[in-house]
């Protein structure tokens, strides 16, 4: 049995180049030049005509700038399993005096508790020998439970396909026992690929020598349980998760499932109780009366005009 | 709330779909107490539902095979892919080899609530036929069959299960997501029963005043139940809206979250009421008029729940990017904190001097 695997993602010494998004369209073999994900703010905001495919217009699209520093790509989509983020900061003088930039690939996170696993209906979402969330072509139907599942916004809809879309974690390069393809590629080793008991130590270890150089707020996200039970791809960040486009407490979907039963459970009960007072209670008055009279005056008058006296 | 998430894209056949589903499984589940703690006379009114119920379950099923990307593998719902396609290799239906890799095939996640969701509406849709079939063919099989103690007795605690399941877990369903408003609340479940109740009910009497059927006193049964009804809808609104809480905010800021809330309250249930306790009594329109609004609530209902989410993730963008210093500035310049809002940059951080 193969060990767990995972990425560790230091955001400290990534440099935006994306060497990672490159190689992994390259090794995927996924369509470049369409631009941020159609359903994105600036995917919105795209023209029509961008979205058509080569073989409709005669010509490869050129990709589109997003306006947002060097983020073309804007998000995660169906081709764009791998999305480098840039954070521009600045501060808040007049002048905006000092800037700054964080930057950070974010991939799928193969989380221990996988929301999009759980949810999923028709078995098209596993987990790997290598302990990695993988998405079985053939078997999913499109019903994107996992697309509203995923706290991340990793998965997208295939236009073309027509099923859910994600990182593999190269799943045939690990087969092969090759890196994917996005840690190979990494020039400054921000994306590491290996054990994840490994990862986890040098992760620590990565912690402990910023506090020491003063940068305090360096933590690792996701490397314990208490996100999903743990992220199979975590990262060290020195701000906020939210600052990174990454949720502070993402929830299990299963967590309120009960509560949902119970709530419902509940208000059938009261249902329940609402018939057997209004037909039970009235049915013996009716029963009580004995006198074949049909209905009060009143009930009698709210018969459509025609249809008064009718059985 | 998690503004970082993708839209699902669930539009107009899965509104459809909770929306109808809600009226034939509402109607079932009523149809079955009524059956029960009713009279003889409050039989036909059982019927109608029974006549309803079967063509909508039949329209729901297309309606969420139409909304699949995929829609040829609908059947992935409830059997295993991969499994059937060996079981075929292996000869099923006709080889041994074949049916034993066929009864592992049902895909069944009880945790899911699209997979429990899946098997029941594959039950209320066996329910709802059988049914379907006794009420238009009484004298026939199997409506023979159901006059009968126990067989009746067997199908009415099942689809009475049925119908309160398929009522309540497109909420549950909702809830079960990571999707903003979605993913705040458990009351979506209850909402959408209680919803489902009031627009059978509508239904229901809609019907029976429009076909002239049963008696008046069962009617006028079926017409108190109504506002019974609106009443329980108004109070798990209540707890809905009390459920959100801090997430209440950035959705009463979208137009389809007014619309869940306030078109719901005003149109489903309010003037309903309203109608009912003012004008049912003293107008022949009053009771459809009433019905037809809690009909238009009900669908509000559902389109303002459904689409609330995608509303609030163009508004709230999912990705951390800014390249607007002005907005920036203007950030700094609050001192707001920018919580999980991410589209918005941080004055601070560790690359900035104190000044």
């Amino acid at each position: 049995m193969p060990e767990a695997v995972g990425f560790y993602t230091d955001t400290t010494v990534c440099i935006g180049c994306k060497a990672c998004q490159v190689a992994c369209h390259q090794w995927n073999d996924l369509p470049a030049g369409r631009g941020p994900a159609d359903d994105s703010p600036e995917g919105l905001r795209r023209p029509y005509h961008s979205y058509l495919s080569p073989s409709e217009t005669g010509r490869i699209p050129l990709p589109l700038l997003s306006g947002n520093s060097y983020d073309n790509t804007g998000s995660f989509s169906d081709v764009n399993w791998r999305h480098v983020k840039f954070l521009e900061r600045f501060s808040a003088d007049p002048d905006r005096s000092q800037a700054a930039w964080l930057m950070m690939s974010d991939v799928c996170k193969h989380c221990v508790h996988a929301p999009c696993l759980e949810v999923c209906p028709t078995g098209a979402i596993l987990r790997t020998e290598f302990d990695t969330v993988y998405i079985q072509e053939p078997a999913c139907n499109g019903c994107r439970d996992c697309v509203g599942a995923c706290p991340f916004g990793v998965i997208h809809m295939s236009a073309h396909k027509g099923i859910a879309q994600k990182c593999t974690f190269c799943y045939d390069r690990l087969q092969q026992g090759l890196p994917p393809a996005c840690a190979q590629a990494c020039p400054t080793q921000s994306i590491q690929f290996g054990p994840l008991d490994q990862l986890k130590k040098a992760a620590r270890a990565r912690v402990a020598q910023l506090h020491r150089q003063g940068e305090t707020r360096a933590h690792l996200y996701g490397a314990d349980d208490k996100i999903l039970g743990g992220l199979n791809s975590f990262y060290l960040l020195v701000d906020k998760p939210e600052v990174y486009g990454l949720p502070s407490d993402p929830k299990v979907p299963s967590k309120s499932v009960l509560g949902s039963i119970f709530w419902s459970i509940f208000t059938g009960f009261l249902v329940a109780l609402g018939v057997l007072f209004q037909f039970r209670q009235r049915t013996s008055g009716v029963r009580g009366q004995e006198s074949g009279v049909r209905g009060t005056p009143n009930q009698e008058s709210r018969a459509r005009p025609g249809q008064e006296g009718l059985p | 709330m998690n503004f970082f998430v993708a839209d699902p894209d669930w539009g107009g056949w899965i509104i459809a779909y909770f929306y109808l589903g809600g009226i034939a499984a509402g109607s079932y589940f009523l149809a079955i107490l009524i059956e029960w703690f009713g009279s003889e006379e409050d039989r036909p009114l059982a019927r109608i539902a029974y006549w309803i119920a079967f063509p909508l379950t039949v329209l729901c099923g297309l309606l969420l095979v139409v909304d699949l990307h995929r829609p040829e593998r609908f059947w992935h719902m409830l059997f295993k892919s991969e499994v059937m396609e060996a079981a075929f290799a292996d000869g099923f239906p006709f080889r041994a080899a074949g049916w034993r890799l066929a009864v592992e095939a049902p895909a069944f996640k009880y945790w899911s609530p699209m997979s429990a969701g899946s098997w029941g509406l594959t039950v209320f849709g066996a329910c709802t036929f059988v049914s379907f079939l006794a009420a238009v063919w009484p004298q026939r099989w199997p409506g023979r069959w159901l006059q009968e103690r126990w067989p009746h007795r067997i199908l009415q605690t099942i689809g009475c299960a049925a119908g309160f399941f398929i009522a309540s877990y497109t909420g549950a369903l909702l809830s079960a997501t990571n999707q903003p408003l979605w993913s705040a609340t458990v009351w979506l479940a209850p909402l959408f029963l209680a919803s489902a109740a009031s627009t059978s009910l509508a239904t229901l009497g809609l019907i029976a005043w429009w076909k002239n059927l049963g008696t008046p006193e069962a009617r006028a049964r079926l017409e108190g139940a109504e506002p019974l009804a609106l009443g329980l809808e108004l109070i798990v609104l209540g707890a809905f809206v009390a459920s959100l809480g801090d997430n209440l905010l950035p959705v009463l800021q979208t137009v389809r979250g007014n619309l869940l809330i306030f078109g719901s309250l005003v149109v489903a249930v309010l003037v309903p009421l309203l109608l009912h306790a003012r004008v049912g009594h003293r107008r022949w329109w009053g009771m459809p008029v009433a019905a037809v609004c809690a009909l238009l609530g009900g669908l509000l209902l559902r389109y303002g729940a459904v689409t609330t989410p995608a509303e609030l993730l163009r508004r709230e963008p999912s990705t951390l990017v800014s390249f607007a210093p002005e907005e920036s500035r203007q950030v700094g310049e609050r001192g707001a904190d920018i919580g999980n809002h991410g589209a918005v940059v941080q004055p601070r951080s560790k690359f900035t001097r104190e000044p």
